[in-house]
């Protein structure tokens, strides 16, 4: 199976072709082209052991709002988002969505304590659409997109859950 | 001893006190809100009752209901923790009115020693040095600038009834006094709704250094030597050590006479915490002190091998203090970091949530001191306080070394927490070498941040190669693509084919 990683740290932003191939109990593992040297498991259900040309690494890893991963090791910490190629019909609605219609996600757990615009409002880029308030700290969350609020889920007073869908803005 | 005991508090204070109860033999009784029924205080708990609604003032704020649940599970003591209603006069006061012993000193204590400006008065009462300045608030400007001139400056203004910096100004000379005089004490009358201000002189760069005394009900005080909280972030501690880089011998038992002094004075009994601040040198000025248990005595407990909250509870039973002596020397170093679900790299922004993976970190010289597991979802409703690592050894070098060994171990996926601040702190040239004071990390954290060490590019491939791995295994391939793992469901497979006809 093929991977696109894309990979964000502070050394910056990279591109990795992964090929996981699977071999009796283990797996067969080429990256960017080159068979290499790597024995990779689950160890507990969030952490994955890499030993790489005997280096070992292990990995804890979180889901983000957005869809990707979130990595971590030691003092290390990795963004990614993995897309498999093949997949041409996901790969088509992401790139819909990432233009089209957006869903404004809660980036933290809280409570919606005040919403700045109304179903139909046209809204600038950057402009603040709800607030939502944790552990006594208010955030404004903003518009990543000009356009038009379709809809609004969010209702004022109403705990969220970090992911949860608060609008769309088309 | 006693039947029961009531833990009026939750969190990882909750923990270590029960755990204390339970090496005592003592049933432990917990209290949750609606948010806490799966936190690790109810989970370990012996007994536990549900006091009510997630905000505190409804649920561990409220006197009433502890005192009910106390009587309905025939508990004869309550250990209040830290926060929450461990300086509340009114809970020992509750106390007493039910016939219940409240694990700290009496509300009368509470009330001489607690407050500020009656903790100074009692200071200078008791030859314990104090901030140079006025005890009680003048009215008149032009009275307050003669002392300030005569004291010398750089002089500070505070509000009476301040609090967390507001109405305070720095003046650092008569010029500036007037403009000072008018922002303090309008914004104290903003802020507090009194506008009364007093004087202190102002330290430049002390350190905060505070002495753990225990006392018991026969007459005997003891200290058990110093903690340094010089790091701090907007006064709130953030890594506490002992002993401190600065103390000799005779300081230490300078200032512990002098907080012995001040516990008898005040007729102190419990453990308690007398905090000074010591200028370049080597000056000490009583601050206040913390009539209860402190967030850092576990500081203590790693440097002196005692158990602070059993010895608590044996001198709320009315037991003798099992030593000789007054004053101690501590053995090795120890060091407490404060591990909170806020996101350093986010102006320290709350980051509550849900704990998805964990690793803790263990071995030789560490304590782990927490309320949180993995599963469980931080409530935002409190002090996102996660765990407190502590590590100890025979030098501070070696404590250190521990310390950012053990913070590389720990992992807590799935929230942010302020990891990376404490790596910064521990590789700092100044923290090693032991220069710090109060304002030092605030100093600090306005400078630009060191770049952080890069991954290496065989941890690249290793991250590329483990998050690929990682979305080849989840169910219903979550990398946007088929699942390897699993045949692909007939119910998808039907679905898909339906999609495709669609398609023009």
């Amino acid at each position: 199976m093929k991977f696109e990683v894309y990979l964000d740290s502070v050394t910056g932003k990279s591109k990795h072709l992964v090929e996981l191939e699977k071999n009796g109990s283990s797996y067969k593992v080429s990256l960017d082209g080159q068979g290499v040297d790597a024995d990779v498991i689950l160890t507990t259900p969030n952490a994955v052991s890499v030993i790489l040309n005997g280096a070992a690494f292990e990995f804890h890893i979180a889901p983000t709002p957005d869809g990707a991963y979130r990595l971590q090791t030691g003092p290390h910490e990795f963004h990614a988002e993995v897309r498999d190629p093949r997949s041409w019909l996901a790969r088509k609605q992401r790139a819909l969505e990432a233009e089209g219609r957006q869903q404004i996600l809660a980036p933290m757990p809280g409570k919606v304590i005040r919403l700045l615009v109304k179903v139909g409002d046209e809204v600038e880029a950057g402009q603040g659409l709800i607030v939502v308030e944790a552990m006594k700290m208010q955030n404004e969350i903003r518009s990543p997109k000009k356009g038009k609020v379709e809809r609004l889920q969010a209702k004022e007073g109403q705990p969220v859950n970090a992911g949860d869908i608060l609008a769309w803005v088309d | 001893m006693f039947r029961k005991i009531l833990i009026a508090n939750r969190g990882e204070i909750a923990v270590r006190i029960l755990r204390a109860c339970r090496e005592m033999g003592i049933p432990s009784v917990c209290v949750f809100s609606e948010v806490d029924r799966s936190s690790l205080h109810v989970r370990l708990a012996d007994e536990a009752y549900f006091i009510g609604p997630a905000p505190s003032r409804e649920s561990y704020l409220r006197i009433d209901k502890l005192i009910d649940v106390a009587r309905r599970s025939g508990s004869n003591a309550i250990h209040p923790g830290y926060g929450f209603l461990a300086e509340n006069p009114a809970l020992p006061r509750a106390c007493a009115d039910a016939g219940i012993t409240f694990i700290g000193p009496s509300a009368e204590t509470m009330e001489t020693m607690g407050s500020k400006i009656a903790g100074k008065q009692l200071a200078r009462r008791s030859d314990v040095p104090t901030v140079p300045g006025t005890d009680d608030p003048i009215e008149n400007p032009n009275d307050v600038q003669s002392l300030a001139r005569a004291m010398g400056y750089p002089v500070v203004l505070k509000a009476v009834a301040g609090g967390g910096g507001k109405g305070m100004r720095v003046v650092p000379n008569d010029e500036a006094f007037s403009a000072c005089w008018r922002d303090a004490s309008s914004e104290a009358l903003n802020a507090f709704g009194d506008s009364r201000v007093f004087l202190e002189k102002y330290l430049e760069a002390p350190r905060h250094i505070e002495i753990q005394i225990l006392a018991d009900s026969h007459g005997r005080v003891v200290s058990l030597g110093e903690r340094e909280c010089s790091v701090q972030r907007r006064h709130q501690k953030v890594i506490e050590e002992a002993p401190s880089t600065i103390m000799t011998p005779d300081l230490r038992r300078k200032m512990g006479e002098a907080a012995v002094r001040l516990a008898r004075a005040g007729g102190y009994v419990n453990a308690g915490t007398v905090e000074f601040l010591v200028d370049a040198r080597l000056n000490f000025y009583f601050l206040e002190v913390n009539t209860r248990l402190q967030v850092e005595h576990p500081v203590t407990e790693q440097v002196t091998g005692l158990d602070l909250v059993k010895l608590q509870i044996a001198i709320a039973a009315g037991h003798r203090l099992p030593f000789a002596w007054e004053t101690i020397t501590p053995r090795g170093h120890a060091m407490e970091v404060r591990l909170y679900a806020e996101d350093p790299d986010n102006n320290f922004f709350p980051c509550p949530g849900k704990i998805v993976a964990r690793r803790i970190a263990t071995g030789p010289g560490i304590r782990l001191d927490e309320g949180v597991y993995r599963g469980w979802t931080v409530p935002l409703e409190y002090d996102p306080l996660l765990s407190k690592l502590i590590a100890w050894g025979n030098s501070r070098e070696e404590t250190i070394a521990r310390l950012r060994r053990a913070l590389d171990e720990y992992t807590i996926s799935g929230i942010r927490t302020n990891v990376s601040l404490f790596r910064r702190i521990l590789a700092e040239p100044e923290f090693l070498a032991g220069e710090i004071h109060t304002k030092w990390l605030d100093q600090l954290l306005a400078r630009p941040r060191p770049p952080l060490v890069p991954p290496g590019p065989g941890t690249q491939a290793a991250a590329a190669i483990a998050a690929a791995y990682w979305a080849s295994i989840q169910p219903g391939g979550a990398a946007n693509g088929p699942s390897p793992a699993a045949e692909p469901s007939r119910w998808k497979l039907e679905g898909r084919r339906s999609q495709l006809d669609r398609q023009p």
